[in-house]
């Protein structure tokens, strides 16, 4: 139990003596999970307001598909990315693989599921009047689209929201994807499996708190927004 | 070739079937609407007065007939036109966002960019002072209140044509009078065309120019009130 709490002391002592390991974990993992929401947002809130207002032949196995992506494996994404950007994959001489892009494309394919599912529920779920209303008051289907992506607009936040919290805590990707390159690929979560497996508990604690941090200010950031989406 | 008309009817309607599935709700053979009138309509529930409405409002288009606007046949598909004509329904539906925002929300899609002065002008119009409500959030009004709002940003375009579907059922008394004043008012000051469907024969009789009855999808009697 010693153990425990002495690393307990440590991981303070790294997060506020900024221990530059420590932090360039915690920057690359802000880095790397920023732009793989970013492009999680803008491919599924178009496919997810597609996927929740359109009517086409097949969009219930296609809804089926998507939903069957939200529990999608991190170590099965790594593999098939890996399978791609490796040097004899088709993507090889993009020279991706162990960068923060290559990362960032893996952990898209794990956010942008979310995203559509989220989007189009959160579509199908708004007042069927507000179609008629937009209609009647002389809107085009591109002031349609982004008038119903308004009004959804916090659900779609949630739905940003959810996407970061998979993305950010993944391990499977950023290992497999990024290597675990001390300075330049290894996130908070590589880290801590790492640090764990080398009996190094104080910079797995210090990491994991900075993870707990990350997941209580995006629980405090949805709950503020479902209350304002039901006031 | 596209048929055009040279009659003075704002809407004429020819051998118009609309179908719910297999289920026939609306069948009107001939109908002319002229312009800068009050148009009711009545009948019981289900007699197809809001499916004449939404056609009337390019929201859906008949699987039979042709609706002539202005003389040219017309569908859904064109938005200039419906930005000519608008729908208040029983139960509006408000974006969320602020009621100034409501209301300006047409004008904006529309291209303009000034809009308090109109936003103050309809709001005022429907018996809601600006000052006081146009930065009210749409959860922030009663059912009376939200129904005004939803009138004046339908009043704000100044529309070609005002459709209204029972507008005031539901309502308090001074809701039901600043609607019913608005809605006259929309002919008097830029003579719009109005077509109202309500089950309050009074106003309708005192108000419109004709009456039509429709009863199970067909209208039954057209007659001036």
């Amino acid at each position: 139990m010693d153990f425990i709490l002495d690393g307990l002391q440590q991981a303070f002592v790294l997060l506020i003596s900024g221990h530059e390991e420590t932090f360039s974990a915690i920057w690359v993992t802000v880095c790397v999970s920023s732009m793989s929401v970013a492009a999680s947002l803008a491919i599924g809130v178009p496919l997810g307001f597609l996927l929740g207002y359109a009517r086409f032949p097949g969009k219930r196995p296609v809804r089926t598909i998507v939903d069957t992506l939200l529990s999608f494996p991190t170590v099965l994404i790594g593999l098939l990315v890996y399978a791609f950007l490796t040097r004899r994959g088709p993507l090889g001489g993009l020279g991706l693989l162990f960068t923060l892009p290559g990362i960032a494309i893996g952990q898209t394919i794990l956010g942008s599921p979310v995203v559509i599912a989220m989007t189009a529920t959160a579509v199908e779920s708004l007042d069927r009047r507000l179609n008629t209303t937009l209609l009647t008051l002389g809107a085009g289907a591109r002031q349609i689209l982004l008038t119903t992506l308004w009004e959804a607009r916090f659900s779609v936040a949630l739905a940003a929201m959810a996407a970061y919290g998979r993305i950010v805590s993944e391990v499977g990707i950023s290992m497999m994807i990024g290597g675990n390159i001390k300075w330049h690929t290894r996130t908070i979560t590589t880290a801590i499996a790492l640090e764990t497996g080398k009996g190094e508990f104080a910079m797995g604690i210090a990491l994991g708190l900075v993870l707990m941090l990350i997941a209580l200010l995006v629980n405090l950031a949805m709950s503020g927004l479902r209350k304002k989406v039901e006031p | 070739m596209i048929a055009h008309r040279k009659n003075n009817g704002l809407y004429e309607l020819e051998g118009i079937i609309q179908q719910y599935g297999a289920r026939t709700v609306l069948q009107v053979d001939c109908l002319t609407i002229d312009p800068n009138r009050i148009v009711g309509l009545s009948g019981p529930n289900g007699s197809g007065k809001s499916t004449l409405l939404r056609i009337l409002a390019f929201l859906e288009d008949p699987v039979a007939g042709t609706v002539f606007f202005d003389g040219k046949p017309c569908s859904m598909r064109q938005d200039a036109v419906r930005k000519k004509v608008t729908l208040l329904s029983q139960e509006p539906y408000l974006l969320k966002r602020s009621v100034e925002a409501n209301v300006a929300y047409g004008l904006k899609v529309r291209g303009e960019a000034d809009t308090s002065k109109k936003v103050a002008e309809a709001l005022d119009m429907v018996g809601l002072p600006a000052y006081r409500f146009a930065k009210r959030s749409w959860h922030e009004l009663s059912g009376g209140e939200a129904q005004r709002v939803a009138l004046a940003t339908r009043l704000v375009l100044r529309p070609a044509v005002l459709l209204l579907d029972e507008p005031t059922s539901s309502l308090d008394a001074e809701s039901t009078q600043r609607i019913k004043e608005a809605s006259v008012a929309a002919r008097q000051e830029w003579k719009a065309t109005l077509v109202v469907a309500s089950h309050d024969m009074p106003w309708l009789e005192s108000v419109c120019d004709s009456i039509l009855g429709l009863d199970d999808g067909r209208l039954v009697h057209q007659a001036p009130a």
